[in-house]
């Protein structure tokens, strides 16, 4: 069954292709909101509201694009209103502390060749959100750039400029940690 | 090869193994929740409904009832029988009574000797009197 016909089933009220569509994208999903925040447990909380979304809101989709963007637009959506409520609290709490630290042992699947994933993990981990998302949608995710302009709702120029800017930001930081060694570039 | 495909090396986060559960019975909960609400919902709105319409009915009974254009014809009507029912002694009439003096008409046209006025009666009805 395709995701078409799942979400048809799903606007119907059927809880089984829900649940196929959860398992068909939770880990994407998750991984998705753990780039947008750096929190896993918040990726994880937001990955549920998510998918809670999509079983409620499956009305309101139009297959004129594909499900996956649609999820991820909402994914997107939530995770743009938790950073605006976190930014609004004006405060770094210990937790967030903590779950940025342990980051680097969340779920690690590959470790090989570390040093250079550390490298672009901190990279990317320095960019800021605004570049960041779309270079995780185009470069993790895998979409086009008008797919990534559906799910962020922003014009397709904005995108690509966006994410030539992020992926420069990225190369030169790299450039410089790998001239310097691992640490010297956080200096 | 694209450079950046090296970006998918980098450490991927899986969901937890009992992340399917976990919505599914935040799933339930909220169906219940939502259910709960639209009930409210209804009733609230079957209530408020409700209300109008008994203030509705209330208005058109006590307030509405006394203006209708048939209750104003029923006034009037009353108050039509009530003058009909006053003695007739009750109507007064003064008679006036004007009398005129013709000689003094003939006597301001007595110079034109051509003149002649002739006074007869032209109604046989008796002259009315004027009612004030």
């Amino acid at each position: 069954m395709d995701d078409q016909e799942l979400i048809r089933q799903v606007q119907k009220g059927d809880e089984v292709a829900f649940g196929k569509i959860v398992s068909a994208y939770k880990d994407r999903i998750v991984n998705y909101l753990y780039q947008f925040t750096g929190d896993y447990q918040k990726a994880v909380e937001l990955s549920q509201e998510t998918f809670l979304r999509v079983y409620f809101k499956a009305g309101q989709y139009k297959p004129v694009a594909p499900l996956s963007s649609w999820i991820y637009a909402i994914a997107s959506n939530l995770a743009k209103t938790e950073m605006k409520k976190s930014r609004k609290l004006a405060a770094v709490s210990l937790d967030d502390i903590a779950a940025h630290d342990l980051r680097q042992n969340v779920h690690v699947e590959d470790p090989a060749d570390s040093g250079l994933i550390k490298n672009l993990r901190e990279a990317l981990d320095a960019l800021h959100p605004r570049y960041r998302i779309p270079v995780v949608l185009k470069d993790i995710e895998g979409f086009s750039q008008e797919e990534i302009a559906q799910i962020l709702k922003k014009p397709v120029g904005t995108i690509k400029a966006r994410i030539s800017r992020g992926r420069s930001f990225l190369k030169r930081r790299l450039e410089r940690a790998l001239a310097g060694g691992t640490y010297a570039a956080r200096a | 090869m694209n450079d950046w495909e090296i970006l998918k090396r980098l450490d991927m986060v899986k969901a937890p193994p009992d992340f399917e559960q976990t919505v599914m019975a935040r799933l339930s909960l909220r169906k219940r929740e939502e259910r709960r609400k639209r009930m409210i919902l209804r009733w609230s709105m079957a209530g408020s409904f409700a209300s109008l319409a008994a203030v509705f009915i209330l208005l058109n009974i006590f307030v509405f009832e006394g203006r209708s254009p048939s209750g104003l014809a029923e006034k009037e009507r009353d108050a039509a029988s009530a003058s009909s029912i006053l003695p007739a002694a009750e109507e007064r009439t003064i008679p006036i009574i004007e009398t005129l003096d013709y000689r003094t008409e003939i006597r301001s046209r007595s110079s034109d000797p051509e003149a002649i006025f002739l006074l007869e009666q032209i109604s046989d009805t008796t002259s009315g009197e004027i009612r004030y």
